[in-house]
């Protein structure tokens, strides 16, 4: 009999917790039903006095690995961000989301509904960070807030990007998009010094450039190509024949279908083979397969490569740590190798690369948010975000800007948190402002607007992403690498074990393993304009 | 009965936090797992969720690459079982013969330390060591006239690296409880033995391991209901597209296809396959165990 009392105990406490579980569960569970009562009751508060007041709102932020952020104590009481809400006449409460749990804490914040007024999502409206959200009705629509408080914001950004934070089945605007004028952001950099050295010209075509890795091998240069996990910051030469295959590389075939640019065979077999020359003959690691991140960043800034892959953006930033290891070092972005059509260069990014989605539930306050986010493209942000504070950072002599470029860690972390960071609505290519002050950074500038912006390769991208892919994450590229199906094989025809005539086999395989859903979809998708981006 | 319930009305009071504890925190959770059975979704919660039966786990298995995975999470399992439970037993015993107290404190010291190690880390180490230009182990080869080898970027090597590491870092860990139970045995046994004339190898076979097989048994028991769960971080820090036929398991497939890619439904599907799985084997070792040795968990 004792039994029966002890389980009638636990079912007594299991009924009780489960009560207490359910009721919190409930609104987040359905929060487009409890949405309209919240918006309600917050709208029958008294908003008179809103309209002289700051506007208080909450907003997520990725961190983006910017170490000033990262070692604030608190953000929110930042000089910066103080001075910000003043010249706004806002209140924020900036929510901090760690840069590398960013989707997993999204996707957190959604399921327990602690969903802020604001929240950034990292371009388009159907990424995974955003986990479905803007299909669920979290967002506000923004179309006439924009007509009426944004109108900076509609003649400063792009039609493009713009597109991308619309719904095209209802035509609306979901978020305010940060931009990228120029998606051709990845350069190719060599070390001219050996190059000198070597007596070789700037090299344009692939053949020409596996001359130069090879006289750089005999200068006995460690790395002659830098090379990395996964090809990643490495696909220069998949770039060069285009076959990149990601994400927004999708491009349409003479059969009248839409596939992914690897389907090119024998553009695909010509970049593996150079890959495997450079394999065989020394020009990349053999261990390239296992080089992370923080070892890639290592032999460059060490000096132990003489070309390699990155952001232009960089230039300034790894070119000074490269001298300050090799000090007679010299740096500079160069064409990337052409192949057969003459052209090359890397995959474009996306055309947004931040966005700012308004919460339903701070509809009264949505106003006063697109304000905020419309006085970001005037001058007074530029200057304040470019500089800093007047009087302390930077000195305004009657129209003439006396401003010190820092030097020190601390400085250069403070400077890209407001360039970069804080700056939260801008065209992010580069800092006009920063870059005019230094040698590095004008070399910087004239790349991007004379070379990077004539070179890059982009097809047809799909977003939302094709239901196919999801299915079959085998066949979806991760952001920059081929697919893990294709990557295996192409990677192993590189190392020598597989043949590389056996590319048809693959795509054989990848065919059967799901990939004719993923090209029928994609054809029937792009046919019908279907949230198809070229 | 209600007069008993009095009488040790503290122990009953004592005991509901800890049964509070396993409601929420292990049972009521567990209500979850019904989103296998689900196309779950995040904003409709379980009450909206689509009710699609057997779906995920028909995917699963009809799934082109599912019987190798399945392969390898079971090998993995059994090597983790042949090496990686089975060392600790044979370094505890052999920690149990030495004689010099300090020496044995350091030993066990040194050995207990990887433990605290993260795999991040732990996967860094070995990296290192075995890389073909500048790894250790390679440089070691090459006196023999051997070629360096690229370990982690062959098929062949990569199971022997995971448990090889694990072993590495766990092994020193796994020694505790056994030396503790050591501990436990009565003196007068082995004095015994010794006015009998049996040696030190007697010793261990008759007395200690006889004494620690009760012990043996019950972490065996432990281990066998984690078979399947060799663990998703010590492998996926290994992993690259080189190794990947022979290093991808059950634990690293629902990173990849449930949880990078949302599906939520689909990975629990996996996850509680695994569970059946794990429980299955649990009940099958338990019921021998107890006619064999008549130790048993439950």
């Amino acid at each position: 009999m004792k039994k029966v009392w002890v389980l009638a105990l636990i079912a007594s406490l299991a009924a009780t917790s489960l009560a207490a579980c359910s009721k919190k569960e409930t609104p987040g569970a359905s929060p487009s039903a409890s949405s309209p009562a919240g918006a309600s009751a917050s709208a029958e508060q008294p908003s008179e006095s809103a309209a002289a007041g700051p506007t208080a709102f909450s907003i997520s932020m990725r961190t983006l690995n910017v170490a000033y952020v990262e070692q604030h104590p608190d953000i929110n009481k930042d000089k910066y961000v103080l001075e910000l809400e003043k010249m706004t006449n806002t209140d924020l409460d900036i929510r901090l989301i760690p840069h590398n749990e960013y989707q997993d804490k999204m996707v957190q914040m959604f399921a327990t509904n602690d969903i802020p007024d604001v929240v950034q999502g990292s371009g388009g409206i159907s990424g995974s960070e955003l986990a479905g959200s803007v299909e669920s009705g979290v967002f506000l629509p923004l179309n006439d807030l924009l007509q009426e408080h944004g109108q900076n914001l509609l003649k400063f950004i792009p039609q493009d990007a713009w597109d991308r934070m619309t719904d095209s089945k209802t035509g609306n605007v979901y978020g305010i998009p940060e931009v990228l004028s120029n998606p051709s952001r990845r350069a190719t950099w060599i070390r001219t010094d050996l190059l000198e050295k070597a007596g070789k010209a700037v090299p344009t075509t692939v053949e020409e450039t596996l001359d130069v890795l090879r006289a750089f091998k005999q200068l006995g240069v460690e790395h002659p190509f830098a090379g990395r996990k996964n090809f990643k910051y490495a696909d220069t030469f998949f770039g060069s024949y285009d076959v990149f295959g990601y994400l927004n590389q999708f491009k349409e075939f003479p059969d009248g279908k839409v596939k992914p640019s690897f389907f090119d065979v024998e553009a695909m077999k010509k970049a593996i083979q150079t890959y495997k020359t450079m394999f065989d003959e020394g020009l990349i690691s053999k261990e390239f397969a296992t080089v992370e991140a923080a070892d890639f960043k290592s032999i460059v800034t060490s000096g132990k490569a003489g070309m390699w892959s990155m952001n232009a953006n960089e230039l300034p930033i790894w070119g000074a740590q490269l001298i300050a290891s090799v000090p007679d070092a010299q740096v500079a972005l160069i064409p990337s190798p052409v192949g057969d059509d003459g052209k090359g260069g890397y995959a474009h990014y996306n055309p947004v690369t931040r966005s700012y989605l308004i919460n339903a539930k701070a509809k009264d306050k949505a106003a006063g948010i697109v304000q905020f986010f419309d006085w970001m493209v005037g001058e007074q942000a530029e200057l304040f975000f470019s500089y800093g504070l007047e009087g302390e950072d930077y000195q305004n002599e009657g129209g003439t800007i006396k401003y010190e470029q820092p030097t020190d860690t601390e400085g250069t972390n403070k400077q890209r948190y407001l360039n970069y960071w804080l700056w939260m609505v801008q065209d992010t290519t580069y800092n006009k402002r920063i870059s005019e002050l230094s040698e590095s950074g004008k070399q910087m500038v004239d790349a991007f607007d004379n070379m990077l912006a004539k070179e890059g390769r982009r097809g047809i991208e799909f977003d939302p992403r094709l239901d196919a892919l999801v299915k079959y994450p085998d066949l979806s590229p991760i952001s920059d690498q081929l697919p893990p199906l294709v990557l295996e094989h192409v990677l192993k025809m590189v190392y020598g074990k597989e043949p590389i005539d056996s590319f048809e086999q693959v795509l054989e395989e990848y065919l059967s393993k799901g990939g004719s859903e993923v090209i029928e979809e994609a054809t029937a998708r792009y046919a019908n304009k279907e949230n198809a981006f070229k | 009965m209600l007069g008993f319930m009095w009488k040790y009305r503290t122990l009953y009071v004592i005991s509901i936090p800890g049964i509070l504890f396993f409601l929420v925190f292990k049972y009521v959770p567990l209500l979850g797992s019904v989103i296998a059975f689900q196309n779950y979704n995040l904003f409709a919660g379980f009450k909206g969720s689509p009710w699609v039966g057997l779906e995920h786990f028909e995917r699963m298995f009809r799934h082109h690459d599912f019987l190798r995975i399945l392969k390898n999470t079971l090998l993995l399992g059994t090597y983790d079982i042949l090496f990686a439970f089975t060392a600790p037993i044979v370094l505890a015993l052999l920690l149990n013969e030495v004689r010099l107290a300090l020496y044995k404190k350091i030993v066990q010291t040194i050995i207990y330390a990887p433990h605290f190690l993260s795999w991040v880390i732990v996967s860094g180490i070995f990296v290192g060591m075995l890389s073909p230009s500048s790894g250790i182990v390679n440089v070691i080869l090459g006196w023999f006239g051997v070629e360096p080898i690229y370990f982690l970027g062959e098929d062949s090597f990569i199971r022997t690296i995971l448990v090889g590491s694990g072993l590495w870092r766990d092994v020193g860990w796994g020694t505790i409880i056994y030396l503790a139970a050591l501990t436990g045995i009565n003196p007068e046994l082995y004095e015994a033995s010794q006015i009998d004339g049996a040696g030190r190898w007697k010793q261990t076979l008759s007395i200690t391991i006889p004494a620690l097989l009760p012990v043996i048994t019950v972490l065996f028991l432990l281990k066998i209901g984690d078979f399947m769960d060799y663990g998703f971080e010590r492998v996926f820090v290994f992993q690259n597209p080189l190794n990947i036929q022979n290093s991808e398991i059950l634990d690293t497939y629902i990173y990849k296809a449930g949880l990078k890619q949302l599906q939520y439904s689909y990975a629990t599907a996996i996850g509680l396959f695994k569970s059946v799985v794990g429980l299955f084997l649990l009940a099958i070792a338990n019921t021998l165990s107890r006619k064999a040795t008549g130790e048993s968990l439950y």
